[in-house]
């Protein structure tokens, strides 16, 4: 049904009796029947007497009580007091129509539902009931429930009477707790945790979508089954007396974690957290006794993943520790430089002064003798400092042990190839065979060992780098077995080394390196001095060099 | 143009200030510059140096980069805050050059590694005390010519600024709506004020007062 603006609008109101309604609010029986449902019929007259007290009714209802057109707007022709309360107008504002319901007051987005509840009801001659919100003179919204029906025809249009109340508190509340239970609803279904219910017996009720996909059980295949078919096999027997604990109450908290480990459908075990709390709800059901029902919620949440990442961190970290051990060589390195630069600066500096007095011609001659006294002491710091290195790597001799030489060389392998893959490079193992290398361990400090090979193989690798790989990126590390030990032996096809640096290769600062402290071949040879060996070269026949060196059988093989 | 003909005199006591943890490199440094006369004084920390700087110091830094407790770089740093005009060579160990490369993007004059030249760091030194002495004189120079030109009255300083735009006396008293006389009675004591004796004194006192 269209609603036209009423060309008989203007005749509504002289057909109300203004005077009427001025004194006493109102006495027309209609409004009263429509708002409160009485069966007093249409038409008829309230008793005189019964006027004051409608008044006053009409005057204290918690709402507005109309009358109105049902056409576009529905203009008022009579509205209650309660008008003021409920949109900040008063009764003349309204009934004068300088404010229209619909045009006014109605949310415009609920004008259409509001006509159709109001149209289809009217049609069928029923009361029609309907909420909807209105903007309030203070630009407030509010909801309000409107009932009424339609009890005259005139002109074309029903005339409709009513009552409308504020239900604002109320419609918050529950928009609320839609809000709630919408995310309540939300979160068991986002969770990443299995959620279960259980009854006091232990059977299982409900699971969510998370508990399908962990378990690998659809609900209707663990539905009234005991929760045990989820656990692993030690934890049952513990389960039982887990349970009988609860329900008798020696279990004070009645929510409980623990880690435990669960059984799939497909039998594989896997570590879990699990947590369980009781809910305890009065039972609806008249068919059950009216106690409370014990039921349990459990959490569970898969620890496969957190437990190989904790594996995987700790592993990384055990590989980060023995980076570190091995690379004390290169640190040592650079406070040694640091420790002897010093007194080299200095001792420069004394020489030149000494030469400038005794170039001098004056009578500073005799600061010569200070100057060369200074230097001699040094040059004796300097050598301090180095004594005090090669102390340190002998204290370091104490951790000798048995150890299978090939798993050693495959551990320094891991670690150095690293460095290689970063340099473009490959390093090729030539070992003896795992089998006989198993029988015959060798006795060394690792760590000491490993940090050889490891510089050894970083020499190897730069100088292979620095003629641009003319001889292919492969760098050899071989073991061979002889009648004293394993000789371990590391082949480049770098540059080579000139016969002038040759005879100076293992002493201390000596380097072809533009980086390099030329501490690295020093140190080198004195941990193979202490293993009773000694770390030698030689020239491959085609280009490049091999180092190498011997380690011992451990006595007793 | 000579500094005295504009009435400055150098302070010529420039000292290198020798900061450096190590007591060997300090006391081989003193006994090298020793040698050729220069002063200088030592510190063992910069923090000590840091203590005893206040302003006034002329010279150079001699500057260990890295060093226990207040570091070369926090030093250099420090003086930075305080206006300090005291050029810097560091001197570096192995491993420093990133540090180095800092401190020269931070203003630093020069830096030197362990062990060096002898010859060039007196070299550097003699560098460092040059540009010391010119950063700060045309820094003195500045100041005095500004003192001076505060003593003009604002009419005496309109002169000035018209005549040593080269301006004749009698534009300048038709610039300026006054009497031919009135400005000649401005300009001599303008001259008189800034102890200046020719037009070509006043241009040069006006170009360092820029």
């Amino acid at each position: 049904m269209k609603y036209e603006p009423s060309p008989h609008d203007s005749n509504i109101r002289p057909s109300l009796d203004e005077s009427e309604l001025e004194g006493t609010d109102v006495k027309n029986s209609t409004l009263i029947k429509s708002t409160l449902e009485t069966n007093i019929s249409k038409n008829t007259s309230i008793k005189n007497n019964a006027a004051p007290l409608l008044g006053s009714l009409l005057k204290n209802l918690p709402g507005m009580a109309y009358r109105c057109l049902n056409c576009k707007d529905w203009p008022m022709e009579f509205v209650s007091e309660g008008c003021f309360a409920l949109c900040g107008y008063t009764r003349s504002d309204i009934e004068e129509q300088s404010v229209l319901w619909g045009k006014c007051f109605t949310v415009p987005e609920d004008i259409q539902r509001v006509e159709n509840a109001i149209v289809s009801a009217v049609n069928k001659g029923e009361p029609f009931e309907v909420e909807y919100r209105i903007t309030t003179r203070n630009n407030e919204e509010k909801w309000v429930w409107e009932r009424g029906r339609a009890v005259d025809f005139r002109d074309g249009n029903h005339v409709l009477e009513g009552f409308i109340t504020d239900i604002t508190d109320r419609k918050l509340a529950e928009n609320a707790l839609m809000h709630e239970e919408a995310f309540a609803k939300a979160v068991v279904d986002t969770v990443v945790e299995a959620v279960i219910t259980i009854d006091d017996s232990g059977k299982i009720d409900t699971i969510n979508s998370v508990t399908q996909e962990m378990f690998g059980y659809t609900l209707t295949e663990v539905k009234d089954k005991n929760i045990r078919i989820l656990m692993a096999n030690p934890s049952n027997e513990e389960y039982d007396l887990y349970m009988s604990r609860h329900l008798h109450g020696e279990e004070a908290n009645t929510a409980s974690e623990r880690e435990d480990n669960c059984r799939r459908k497909d039998g594989s075990i896997f570590p879990v957290h699990l947590s369980v709390r009781e809910v305890i709800s009065e039972t609806s059901q008249p068919s059950q006794n009216p106690q409370e029902v014990r039921k349990f919620v459990g959490l569970i949440r898969d620890l496969t993943a957190r437990r190989s990442a904790e594996q995987e961190a700790r592993e990384q970290r055990e590989q980060l520790a023995h980076v570190d051990r091995l690379n004390i060589l290169g640190e040592m390195a650079i406070s040694i430089a640091h420790e002897i630069n010093q007194p080299l600066t200095a001792i420069s500096m004394y020489a030149q002064s000494g030469i400038r007095f005794i170039d001098s011609e004056s009578s500073k001659i005799d600061r010569v003798h200070d100057a060369l006294n200074k230097i001699s002491i040094q040059a004796r710091r300097a050598g301090a400092v180095i004594e005090h290195i090669q102390q340190l790597t002998k204290q370091q001799n104490s951790r000798h042990e048995e150890i299978d030489c090939n798993h050693l060389i495959r551990e320094v392998h891991k670690l150095a190839e690293v460095e290689a893959n970063l340099r473009n490079m490959e390093i090729v193992l030539d070992l003896v065979p795992d089998s006989i290398s198993a029988l015959k361990p060798i006795n060394c400090d690792p760590i000491q060992i490993q940090q050889v090979i490891l510089n050894l193989l970083r020499n190897g690798m730069e100088s292979m780098q620095s003629n641009d790989f003319d001889n292919g990126n492969e760098i050899t590390l071989r073991t061979l077995h002889d009648d004293k030990g394993v000789k371990i032996s590391i082949i480049d096809t770098g540059v080579g080394i000139s016969k002038d640096f040759a005879e100076r290769l293992f002493m201390p600062f000596s380097s072809t390196k533009d980086s390099g402290m030329g501490m690295g071949l020093s140190i080198s040879s004195s941990i193979v001095k202490a293993h009773h060996d000694k770390l030698d070269f030689m020239h491959n026949d085609t280009t490049g060099v091999t180092f190498f060196f011997t380690l011992p059988y451990t006595e007793s093989t | 143009m000579n500094r005295s003909d504009i009435g400055v005199d150098l302070d010529k006591e420039q000292i290198a200030y020798i900061v450096d943890d190590d007591e060997a490199v300090r006391d081989s440094m003193s006994m090298l510059l020793e040698t050729i006369d220069l002063p200088h004084q030592c510190f063992s920390s910069a923090n000590e140096f840091f203590e005893y700087y206040d302003g006034s110091q002329k010279g150079c830094l001699i500057l260990d980069i890295s060093m226990p407790g207040m570091s070369g770089l926090e030093l250099q740093e420090k003086l930075k805050e305080s206006n300090s005009l005291l050029p810097i060579i560091f001197i570096t160990g192995h491993g420093d050059i990133p540090m180095a490369v800092e401190a020269m993007r931070r203003g630093a004059l020069d830096f030197m590694r362990k062990p060096f030249q002898e010859d060039d760091l007196i070299k550097r030194i003699q560098q460092a005390f040059d540009s010391e002495a010119n950063t700060r004189s045309a820094r003195d120079i500045k100041q005095l010519m500004l003192d001076k030109l505060a003593l003009l009255t604002s009419r005496e300083k309109q002169v000035f600024d018209l005549v040593t735009e080269g301006q004749a006396n009698k534009s300048i008293a038709y610039d300026l709506d006054i009497s031919e006389r009135t400005v000649e009675v401005h300009r001599s004591q303008a001259m008189k004020k800034l102890e200046a004796r020719t037009l070509a004194q006043l241009v040069r006192i006006k170009i360092y007062s820029e």
